[in-house]
């Protein structure tokens, strides 16, 4: 059952002359959801964006579902993939950013809409079904011909979790997906997230929900200055850290 | 509703203040209502207009001049060439927009150096060195590139590898050459037009759309340039009625079928000055009020899910349900 869904092994990532990433490795096997937790600057958000290829990584290798992401390896020698072979391989990672980064002139449902109808060229009144379905899941039924501007950060942030679910995505990415919300909006997204992982959906999630980690995430990973500090089952991660680094930083959040 | 609010005290009274008064105001209106007399007077009673001329009694048949056969001619033309220059304009702008934007630094010079010549040299230059560029070769021709050196080098004389090819003085010549010249400069200002729509995207748009798996010619078509274009199409809208009246630059090509010159023309030939220039004033002021309407419209539609229209409106419904109002027909109301 357990398979690997996501492997990444000594990512190193600079941006010019400053080192984010300095030597990550982390296993998320399938059906887990892996909440990334440190503070800000320690690089959780570019790691998450190294996965699914839209940061280059300068050293190391990350693997989907076994795949190498962003490179060929042909007698030994790594290749480039050409964008259409990168495009290809994000189609099965759906990604929630902080900002929604919904398509402000499409509407709700054209949002959700667009990536399987113009990626996947699948059947437009199937996708439309099904993206009403999943609107509904997510509690927006009543939404679908409103444009984004119209709704609360709480409503955009669903359905750009419904948008990334259209595509069936193998995993999901979570970046900070609560930290733009007003703190009474902040429930009904995470809502969703505990839905989607009782439905068994990989999710790497930054974030710095500590109750979410707590109750959904199978595993917890604290990182800092861009190294993974300290990893392991959420209990023993917030209820008992064993570095002063995680030590610090929880009791400043929690 | 009642007087009574929910809390049960009674509303106070609405209050009945003086305003202010602006007395500078009024005499800036009474200023503008005097010179607004005067001018009316002056173009209504003034003899040296002669409307008659203009509308009706320039030629038999009840014809005045602004709707005499050559300036309808030279209407035409103007039309044509500020619509084909500005399409050659955009085309070539968007190109060169992407060009800048581009991680390779050729691309991205090349544009460049393109923006800085056709942005440096007036249009007025560029009309007259247009129509005379024929002077640099014989023929234009669409085939191999170099063929006569490369034919020297394999001791050839003379290879013609050409398809197909025109004379230069018959195809670099009059309206061809108007509308390159036109064309092309106005490529270099749509360029930098494009781009600061596309730089006034948010990344994360396009961060979004790649994530999705979108190619990147789809993250630039399908959600990029669309939402660029609020960007783009109010100084679009300045760059059409600008290049409707630089038209008339063309007639040092030279080009005759241009309204301007024709009006010229009959003025010349008749020695009715002022007529005439109060015609193609009324032609001018009627093609840029048809461009601003369509304007209108054009922005309009690119403004779908913008400003406050769309906010105001959801808010107002909020209002109304809050005070146990009427749900909205499309029965979103229920949240």
């Amino acid at each position: 059952m357990s398979t690997e869904m996501v492997r990444a092994e000594d990512v190193h990532k600079s941006f010019g002359p400053l080192e984010v990433l300095r030597g990550i490795d982390l296993v998320v096997n399938s059906g887990e959801v892996c909440c990334v937790l440190g503070p800000s600057g320690s690089g959780k958000s570019t790691f998450l964006r190294c996965v699914n290829h839209l940061e280059k990584i300068n050293a190391g290798k990350i693997f989907v579902d076994g795949d190498l992401i962003g490179y060929h390896e042909r007698g030994g020698k790594l290749h480039e993939m050409k964008n259409s072979e990168v495009s290809r391989q994000r189609r099965a990672i759906g990604m929630v950013f902080q900002r929604f980064n919904l398509f402000p002139h499409m509407t709700v449902l054209q949002n959700v809409m667009e990536a399987p109808c113009r990626v996947k060229k699948e059947n437009k009144l199937e996708v439309r079904d099904r993206a009403a379905a999943l609107l509904d899941r997510v509690g927006l039924g009543d939404k679908v011909d409103s444009y984004p501007g119209q709704l609360s950060g709480g409503q955009q942030q669903r359905v750009a979790i419904a948008r990334a679910l259209a595509m069936r995505p193998k995993l999901m990415l979570f970046d900070e997906p609560t930290s733009a919300l007003d703190p009474e909006l902040v429930g009904e997204v995470l809502d969703v997230m505990k839905d989607l992982a009782r439905d068994g959906m990989t999710m790497v999630v930054v974030t710095h929900e500590i109750g979410f980690a707590r109750e959904v995430g199978d595993q917890v990973v604290f990182m800092d200055g861009g190294v993974v500090v300290e990893q392991g089952p959420p209990a023993e991660i917030l209820g008992n850290p064993k570095h002063d680094r995680t030590k610090a930083f929880l009791s400043k959040v929690l | 509703m009642s007087d009574q609010t929910q809390t049960g005290r009674v509303r106070p009274e609405p209050i009945k203040a003086v305003p202010v008064r602006h007395p500078g105001r009024w005499l800036a209106i009474a200023v503008l209502a005097v010179l607004t007399a005067m001018f009316l007077h002056l173009i209504l009673t003034n003899d040296q207009f002669r409307w008659s001329f203009i509308f009706s009694s320039y030629e038999p048949g009840k014809r005045g001049v602004m709707f005499t056969g050559p300036v309808l001619d030279g209407l035409r033309g103007t039309l044509l060439l500020t619509v084909t220059s500005m399409l050659i304009g955009v085309v070539f702008g968007v190109v060169l927009a992407i060009m800048r934007l581009s991680d390779n630094w050729i691309l991205r010079g090349v544009a460049f150096v393109y923006i800085w010549f056709f942005r440096a040299v007036p249009r007025l230059v560029l009309a007259v060195l247009f129509g005379n560029l024929n002077i640099l070769w014989a023929r234009i021709g669409f085939g191999l590139p170099f063929d006569q050196q490369i034919g020297r080098l394999f001791g050839i004389d003379d290879l013609n590898a050409q398809f197909y090819s025109i004379k230069a003085s018959d195809l670099l010549v009059g309206f061809v050459a108007g509308m390159l010249a036109l064309g092309l400069s106005e490529a270099a200002y749509m360029a930098e037009i494009v781009r600061a729509g596309i730089q006034s995207i948010d990344p994360g748009q396009g961060e979004a759309a790649t994530a999705l798996g979108l190619s990147r010619a789809q993250v630039l078509r399908r959600v990029v340039l669309p939402q660029a274009m609020r960007v783009i199409v109010p100084p679009t809208g300045n760059e059409v009625i600008a290049m409707v009246k630089d038209t008339s630059l063309v007639a040092f090509v030279p080009v005759a079928g241009e309204l301007f010159f024709q009006l010229n023309a009959i003025k010349s030939r008749t020695f009715v000055v002022l007529p005439v220039l109060v015609a193609a004033v009324i032609w001018y002021l009627i093609i840029c009020t048809v461009l601003m309407i369509a304007q209108f419209f054009v922005e309009r539609h690119f403004s779908r899910g913008y400003g406050v229209t769309g906010r105001a409106r959801l808010r107002l419904r909020d209002i109304q349900i809050e005070q146990g109002g009427r749900p909205t027909a499309d029965g979103s109301a229920a949240t």
